[in-house]
């Protein structure tokens, strides 16, 4: 779905992409793994065209993408609701919502456990629930591919999970996502596809299958870790 | 905030501007009965009917359209650059405007300014918007360019009139400010100008509540935000040089209408554009009202009653409401 040819990125004298190739599969869940400040929110910025590689190629076979930033500036002064509705003025030029625009903000809300707070200042939500409105926009955005940076750092466990079977679920509607998630656990659970990117700025791509083992992630994050492989099911522990 | 506060506050604001606009044509030093009102546009030959057709009406369209010019333009200029002090005056539009009309009034005895003041408008807030990165403003950058960008096209503004005093006057009416009997443009071309940029604003209101979303989350979802930035700062230099055609360069109505809006109504775009409409022209029409009849048959300039009444509105509602401006 997405084809990434040659890509190189120079970034104050820092070689952060050197003629890399990457292929992300349609109707999956892509993780992006690795060490802080090796190039995962970057490689999703050149994805989404925020910033532009200086040589080659990236194809993308999409409709829409939608890009989660990993810092977001919010508004103030408006509600969740209003945050979410924003979306909807993208398309159309017109001053009201419709009837069918408010009814899908009101289920994204339900699905995401944020009708409570739906009347509630954008300012006073918490980084979790301020991470759970930023899912909604991508959910009610017809987006058909998704790209989260950490989406689910500051939420709760069992919100963690929620979010990420929600976008499970979309990958059997036609909505792929690629997403960079630092816990290495509900990585292996989720993913499909893995994009690892080591210290020393080696990709490796893999099926979850084949990318969840010892050596890999050894190479990838520098430290040992034992992979508890119970046929679909991994389980990771890291020996430091 | 629910509908019904909003729609009380528009209603309140909306009282203001009536009374504003009963005391910028009716009340001065030649008060004028209200009976005039039935027959406001009916009027006869006598001197009540002749100073509401000649000095009052006109008086009151111009600082009417300087007001409502000025507040939707910082409106803009804020939402596109997400930065509450963009403002046409503090980042030079206004000044840019003036520049070009000076220069018209120069160089072209006969021909039409308001042309020039527009190109001038727009070269300046080009500029300014090419010299802060174009995308992505860096909010500091952004006002010390235009900061700059104001005091150098201030300065050259003071320096041709200056040396060319022969039609300074005319110059002068420009640099001060004020809704006198300047002769830039005929009040019905301005009239007609001022309609039609509501008509184009009130087309692009709705995506402003697109724009309120990060800049670099929109950057990605839809490439067209360029472009949108693109029409909006020329909306934006057009309604400045609108409100300089009007009343000259007026500083500070930019800032504190859109912010006193944004305090009382959140960031809906589409409360916004009404309450900035109200707002701005309740505070030029009041302003113009105090600055010509305070110490009559003398007048004060506007820009001086606007920085009277704006100041102390403005940092009331700051100490109030200020924790908007926390981060």
């Amino acid at each position: 779905m997405i084809n990434i040819k040659d890509l190189s990125l120079t970034v104050d004298k820092l070689t952060i992409f050197n003629s890399a190739n990457i292929n992300i599969p349609k109707d999956k869940i892509t993780v992006l793994v690795g060490p802080n400040g090796v190039g995962k929110t970057t490689l999703l910025k050149l994805i989404s065209g925020v910033i532009k590689p200086q040589s080659g190629t990236i194809e993308k076979n999409c409709k829409e993408l939608f890009y989660l930033p990993q810092r977001i500036k919010y508004p103030q002064g408006i509600t969740l609701q209003e945050y979410i509705e924003s979306s909807f003025y993208k398309q159309n030029w017109k001053w009201f919502l419709s009837k069918e625009e408010k009814q899908k903000v009101s289920e994204v809300l339900e699905l995401l456990e944020l009708m409570d707070k739906k009347e509630t200042l954008i300012d006073n939500l918490s980084s979790g629930e301020l991470q759970k409105a930023n899912i909604a926009l991508g959910l009610v955005s017809n987006a058909d591919v998704l790209l989260l940076d950490e989406p689910t750092s500051n939420m709760d466990l069992i919100n963690q999970i929620k979010v990420l079977d929600i976008i499970k679920k979309l990958t059997q509607k036609g909505v792929s996502s690629i997403i960079v998630l630092h816990d290495i656990n509900l990585s292996s659970s989720y993913g499909d596809y893995f994009v690892g990117i080591s210290k020393e700025r080696k990709i490796i791509t893999a099926e979850k299958k084949d990318f969840i083992k010892a050596e890999i992630l050894n190479e990838i994050f520098g430290i040992n870790f034992k992979v508890i492989n119970s046929e679909e099911d991994f389980h990771i522990q890291i020996f430091n | 905030m629910n509908k019904t506060k909003k729609i009380i506050v528009i209603l309140i604001l909306l009282i203001l501007l009536i009374m504003s606009l009963y005391l910028a044509m009716y009340a001065g030093y030649k008060d004028i009965g209200i009976n005039m009102l039935c027959k406001a546009f009916n009027l006869g030959d006598d001197t009540e009917s002749v100073i509401l057709s000649v000095l009052r009406y006109p008086r009151a369209l111009k600082a009417f359209i300087a007001g409502c010019c000025l507040a939707l333009s910082g409106m803009f200029m804020q939402s596109v650059s997400k930065n509450p002090l963009a403002e046409p005056y503090i980042t030079g539009i206004s000044a840019g405007a003036g520049l070009g009309i000076v220069l018209s009034i120069l160089f072209f005895n006969s021909a039409n300014y308001s042309v020039f003041g527009f190109v001038g408008a727009l070269l300046s807030s080009a500029i300014v918007i090419a010299c802060s990165g174009f995308s992505k403003f860096s909010i500091t950058k952004l006002i010390l360019i235009g900061l700059s960008m104001n005091i150098f096209v201030s300065s050259l503004i003071s320096l041709i009139i200056l040396v060319n005093p022969m039609k300074s006057y005319m110059m002068m009416l420009i640099l001060s400010g004020g809704v006198t009997n300047n002769e830039i443009i005929s009040n019905k071309m301005l009239l007609i100008l001022f309609l039609l940029a509501l008509l184009v604003c009130s087309i692009f209101i709705p995506k402003l509540n697109y724009l309120r979303l990060d800049s670099d989350l929109i950057e990605a979802n839809k490439s067209n935000k360029y472009l949108y930035t693109v029409v909006i700062i020329v909306l934006a230099s057009f309604l400045t040089s609108l409100s300089v055609f009007a009343a000259g360069i007026l500083g500070f109505v930019g800032i504190i209408a859109p912010q006193i809006s944004r305090m009382l109504l959140g960031q809906d775009y589409r409360w916004l554009f009404v309450s900035n409409i109200l707002i701005g022209s309740s505070l030029i029409l009041f302003a113009d009202y105090i600055a010509r009849t305070i110490i009559y048959p003398l007048q004060v300039p506007l820009g001086l009653v606007v920085a009277f009444i704006g100041a102390p509105v403005f940092v009331y509602f700051l100490t109030r409401k200020g924790d908007m401006f926390r981060d």
